[in-house]
């Protein structure tokens, strides 16, 4: 810092200036002031150059007076105020370095406001750090929790650190941790000797980064210097240090909450992603809802669709054999053979009931029909492997109807389910049950087969009408035979003209002509067996004559 | 050349503040003047014309806006170099500031080095 210039108190505008003058005139005196390079910086120094008055400051000659003798005491004055300037420079000076070091913290404190990341957090401190304390290198060591180890997020000048010895260390930082003391180290020979730090370090300073009295780690800087460091380095480094530390755990809790936020949301998607498995989503957007959480008891929709059963025959039979294990085995693989058949023709499963399936298909009931002949093909194949295996074949029977049908949820406020309540999946759940009476694995009612487009080229076989248990209506019954494999599905189309005229004979009770045709039928085609079935009818009605006020349709007395 | 700066600041450790970190420029022979409010900074600037003013913006009597405003427009001294001194979190009085002729505008806490820096640029001193 430079010491004060008469020239600073004596000038053009100071009031000393003004004083002076009117002294001068009030007194009648010559007065001349010179600074000590001979500038002459107030009055006219006479010819004569009277003797002069030096000014003095701090043992220093910094001008002199000229004039009277009376002018010495305005030497003693100028250098009384000459001090005084140098007292306010010095108290200035001093004010000037608290202003840089506010404007530093005040400048650090934004950029920290900019980032949430603790390791741009760290990079930014130390490189203030260095930039504000000049060193030639500096870290932040971090103690990582989580791993239970050191941690360097930042690291800036000349490698004068060595990182792997200093996390072989962690004894050396941990004193500092528990100390939570900053300060200049002057003995650096301990670091030197774990090979911490480069033999060319002479000073080394640090502060502990604590935030609440937990110490998280430190900010070291080293220097090649001796002596490089002073007590106010350390005073703002503890500051940089104090706000670093505060800021870096704010943004260590912030990506803590931030990762846990990410989890919660990631189980929430999994809840939802199974709910759905559970709940067909088909069936939630029929309700004109988005997800299952924005369906309410009591929701409803009425439409028409077509109801599909499927069945494992025999099933009691074939799960005598089995442990309750291999069971529920067998029943989860055919489900899954047959579930994607279902979804491929836009239908979706409403309800698994044991080895039943309950699908519904919203769109068109030909998707059903298709769904059911890719099913039966599914079943083959399935037998062509169990049958490899030495394992029993299995037999399925599917039935359908279209009809109204309402989805809604039922329960109560503690336990809903997605439901359906309708005539149409009881009349398709008997039509299913129709398969082992008629043996035939896949039945269609009237009504679903007026709404199949016929043109395209699937084989049906009029059964006759039936009358259900407790209905009033007879319900037409239609065997389709597209299902049957490759080998047999010729000898039973080339047999249906055959068939429909020993069905036509039985149905107008002509039953000597039915059975003819149905022998006939079944010389052609032995494994017929929705023909054995109307043939030993014909035969029981030939030999005690049929019901009265017999129709030609059955009358279903069981379910 | 003389060259001179005038430091305008209600606040008498601000004006001592950047007194104090243009101190070296003493030694380059300029001359300092200090004004703690914008009648008086006016005053000086019409008699001693200098290169440079540190402008406050908030000050009681005339604010510095006025200052510039009079100095630019009224007086037309365009060879007077403005820079005008606001607290942070004012900065939307940069366009006015700018509609009144100041050069540049720097706020509070000031960083003293740009400080230096700008009165150097503008005395032409390296």
């Amino acid at each position: 810092m430079a010491q004060p210039t008469l020239k600073s108190v004596l000038g053009k505008r100071s009031e000393i200036t003004a004083w002076l003058q009117s002294w001068a005139a009030m007194n009648n005196a010559s007065i001349a002031v010179e600074d000590n390079l001979n500038n002459l910086l107030f009055g006219t120094v006479p010819a004569n150059k009277l003797e002069p008055y030096p000014v003095m400051l701090e043992g220093e000659v910094a001008g002199n007076v000229f004039g009277d003798t009376n002018v010495s005491v305005i030497a003693s004055l100028l250098s009384l105020m000459l001090q005084k300037e140098a007292e306010k420079k010095k108290l200035g000076s001093e004010v000037l370095s608290l202003y840089q070091e506010l404007n530093v913290i005040y400048n650090f404190s934004e950029k920290l406001t900019e980032t949430i990341d603790p390791d741009v957090i760290a990079k930014l401190t130390l490189e203030q750090a260095i930039h504000s304390i000049p060193s030639q290198s500096g870290i932040i060591v971090l103690w990582d929790e989580a791993h239970n180890q050191l941690a360097i997020p930042a690291a800036f000048g000349e490698p004068l650190f060595h990182e792997e010895n200093l996390k072989l260390n962690p004894g050396l930082l941990l004193k500092i941790g528990i100390s939570g003391q900053s300060e200049i180290i002057s003995d650096v020979s301990l670091l030197k000797e774990k090979g911490i730090i480069q033999n060319d370090v002479h000073s080394l300073i640090y502060a502990a980064m604590k935030v609440k009295h937990r110490i998280m780690g430190a900010i070291i800087l080293a220097g090649r210097n001796e002596e490089q460091y002073s007590a106010g380095h350390l005073k703002l480094l503890v500051t940089l240090a104090l706000q670093s530390s505060t800021a870096i755990e704010s943004a260590m809790l912030y990506e803590k909450n931030l990762r846990e936020v990410r989890e919660r949301e990631e189980a929430i998607l999994r809840i939802h992603e199974v709910t759905k498995k559970f709940v067909p989503s088909e069936f939630i957007r029929s309700l004109g809802k988005e997800s299952l959480t924005d369906v309410m008891l009591g929701d409803l929709v009425e439409k028409n669709v077509t109801v599909l059963f499927t069945d494992i025959r025999d099933f009691t039979n074939l799960s005598e054999k089995m442990t309750p294990e291999e069971n529920f085995r067998f029943v989860s693989s055919f489900n899954a053979r047959l579930g994607p058949v279902i979804r491929s023709n836009r239908g979706f499963i409403n309800q698994y009931l044991g080895d039943s399936i309950m699908a519904l298909f919203p769109e068109d009931p030909e998707d059903a029909l298709k769904a059911a002949i890719a099913m039966q093909q599914a079943v083959y194949e399935l037998n062509l492997q169990r049958r490899s295996e030495g394992l029993p074949i299995i037999k399925a029977g599917i039935g359908m109807h279209t009809g109204p049908l309402i989805m809604g949820i039922t329960g109560d406020e503690h336990r809903l389910d997605a439901a359906t309540i309708s005539d149409t999946v009881n009349t398709a759940a008997r039509i299913e049950s129709l398969t082992k009476y008629y043996a035939s694995p896949l039945l269609l009612s009237g009504e679903t087969l007026h709404q199949i487009n016929l043109s395209n080229n699937y084989q049906f076989r009029h059964l006759g009408k039936v009358l259900l248990k407790g209905k009033n209506n007879l319900l037409s019954i239609v065997e389709c035979i597209n299902g049957s494999p490759a080998e047999k599905l010729d000898k039973k189309i080339s047999t249906i003209p055959l068939f429909n005229e020993a069905m036509q004979c039985y149905q107008e009770q002509r039953f000597e002509n039915a059975i003819q045709l149905f022998q006939d039928l079944l010389t052609t085609d032995p494994e017929d067996y929705t023909a054995n079935v109307f043939m030993e009818k014909a035969l029981k009605y030939l030999k005690h004559g049929a019901p009265e006020n017999w129709t030609g349709a059955e009358e279903m007395m069981s379910k | 050349m003389e060259r001179k700066i005038l430091i305008v600041d209600d606040e008498a450790h601000i004006r001592m503040l950047i007194e104090q970190t243009l101190e070296e420029l003493e030694d380059e022979g300029v001359e300092f003047f200090a004004a703690e409010n914008g009648e008086v900074a006016l005053e000086i600037i019409k008699e001693e014309k200098p290169n440079l003013v540190f402008l406050d913006v908030m000050m009681p009597k005339m604010n510095g806006m006025e200052v510039c405003r009079r100095v630019k427009k009224e007086l037309g001294l365009d060879e007077v170099y403005i820079v005008l001194l606001t607290a942070k979190g004012q900065e939307m009085d940069r366009q006015k500031g700018q509609e009144m002729g100041a050069d540049v505008y720097m706020t509070k806490p000031f960083d003293p080095e740009m400080i230096l820096d700008k009165a150097k640029e503008v005395l032409g001193i390296t």
